[in-house]
């Protein structure tokens, strides 16, 4: 493990879930989900699909509405505030702004296909920041050449295989020098020779110390690289904790059937 | 060969020309207006949406002729002297426009959802959003359905002249009446709006591809 998360351990919270509920029509998806992660910390969340574990990631940046709970990024509070006991929705710009501390990277890239890797890159920085071309372009290259991506700035996104796509798209969302970066499944669509460039990527972010979520189907990746893996299934947290402990010893009859099913395709 | 034709070309071309210019004017004004209307009902509340719904069905679902009509009848009785042209135009933009604004609405639906989660997760604005991701990808959507429209356009100013408006086809059935050498006029007439038309359909591919995000 890394010495940047032994020291957060004690750190500040970045993300704090309480209690979080949410329904599409009459299926709850979310049946109360409570999930702390502190400065520099990298949690892994498993899961079978229809878990609600993607659906708890996009809660975090308001990209999925939420009908009880609460969620603070910084302190500050996600989608809704309650004052005086009644719970209102923030404003759109509220949501905007505090969306600028929190990355994301998409099971399906989404890179802006009119715009060459460099412009991707510099977008945020400065049509959100409002930071100066010269310094964003600095920025941009500088994410570009970490994720070795560099030779490639000036070519548009279609050009670029996915796990490159995956790349730039890391490099667009470190480029708001966020709080936390969420990762959604983010190496499922791509072909499984590129699944490694992807992930070592995330590994050398982690071991930098950035705060990460990530929701993936990698166990490899969980094992080495996760200070606490949470185990969702049906809408709710079933085992969390380190992964040397509850990857090894698993206490739950799901949990434990989600491992051996998935140990054959261990990285 | 065609001897009726070649004496009277000369007159059809100049009906070609008024042709031209008010398919120009409509395609133009039609296009421009149409494309606001579609934006707008984009990023507007409920009440605008439901307008420019109104809006585009009752005009698609009217003959651009009795629009004409309407346009050249309706004028004077609310007191505005036009004359046979700009009724035409006006008329024409507004049934374009209806028409743009739709495929508009259209382009800007087809702009996948995840562009707008990434655009949204980097912490954009509405209108940032609108002006940096939606519209640039739904631009390049809109070319050909604005190409069907504008095709279909500058052929329904033939009807143009139904109001008095001179134009080819109102010129080509003059010529008819005096010579009654029609085949040879309407070969002509067919001609000349083939060739209006096909530079655009050139114009608008050679647009696509400068547009595409791959090169």
């Amino acid at each position: 493990m890394n010495p940047a998360a032994d020291l957060a351990s004690r750190g500040e919270e970045i993300v704090a879930i309480n209690g979080l509920r949410k329904s599409f029509g009459a299926i709850e998806v979310l049946k109360g989900i409570d999930i702390s992660v502190k400065r520099g910390e990298v949690v892994v969340v498993l899961g079978p699909s229809g878990s609600g574990k993607s659906t708890m990631l996009r809660c975090v940046n308001f990209l999925e509405t939420f009908e009880q709970g609460a969620i603070t990024v910084n302190g500050r509070p996600v989608g809704y505030k309650t004052t005086g006991g009644v719970r209102k929705p923030v404003s759109e710009l509220e949501n905007a702004r505090l969306r600028e501390h929190v990355g994301m990277v998409f099971q399906s890239y989404n890179l802006f296909p009119h715009r060459t890797v460099l412009q991707n890159v510099m977008m945020g920085p400065v049509k959100v920041k409002g930071m100066n071309a010269a310094k964003a372009r600095d920025l941009a290259m500088r994410l570009l050449g970490k994720v070795g991506m560099d030779h490639k700035a000036d070519a548009y996104p279609g050009r670029l295989s996915g796990g490159q796509q995956q790349r730039v798209a890391i490099a667009r969302a470190l480029a708001m020098e966020p709080s936390v970066m969420l990762f959604d499944e983010v190496t499922s669509a791509l072909d499984p020779e590129l699944v490694g460039e992807v992930l070592k990527v995330m590994r050398e972010l982690a071991e930098e110390g950035m705060t990460m979520i990530v929701v993936t189907h990698e166990m490899g990746f969980a094992r080495s690289v996760a200070d606490r893996v949470i185990f969702m299934d049906g809408g709710v947290v079933v085992e969390a904790g380190p992964p040397a402990d509850i990857m090894a010893n698993p206490k739950t009859d799901r949990f434990r059937g989600f491992l051996s099913r998935h140990l054959s395709e261990d990285g | 060969m065609f001897p009726v034709l070649q004496s009277s070309l000369p007159y059809l071309l100049q009906g070609a020309v008024y042709t031209i210019v008010l398919s120009a004017i409509v395609v133009v004004f039609g296009t421009i207006l149409g494309v606001g209307v579609g934006v707008l009902a984009a990023v507007g509340g409920k009440a605008l949406r439901a307008a420019v719904t109104a809006y585009i069905f009752v005009f698609r679902g009217i003959p651009v002729l009795v629009v004409m009509f309407l346009g050249f009848y309706s004028f004077p009785a609310m007191g505005l002297r036009l004359d046979a042209y700009t009724a035409v135009a006006v008329s024409m933009i507004v049934y374009v426009a209806a028409f743009v604004a739709e495929a508009t609405r259209g382009a800007i639906a087809a702009v996948p959802a995840g562009q707008l989660e990434a655009a949204k997760s980097l912490g954009m604005r509405k209108g940032m959003m609108m002006r940096e991701i939606i519209l640039p990808q739904a631009m390049r959507l809109l070319i050909a359905p604005v190409l069907n429209i504008s095709l279909m356009a500058i052929k329904q100013t033939s009807y143009a002249s139904i109001v008095g408006a001179w134009e080819l086809s109102f010129a080509a059935r003059e010529v008819v009446e005096r010579t009654l050498a029609a085949f040879q006029i309407f070969l002509g007439v067919m001609i000349i709006y083939f060739v209006i038309c096909y530079p655009l359909s050139l114009a608008a591919r050679a647009l696509e591809k400068r547009l595409a995000f791959d090169h």
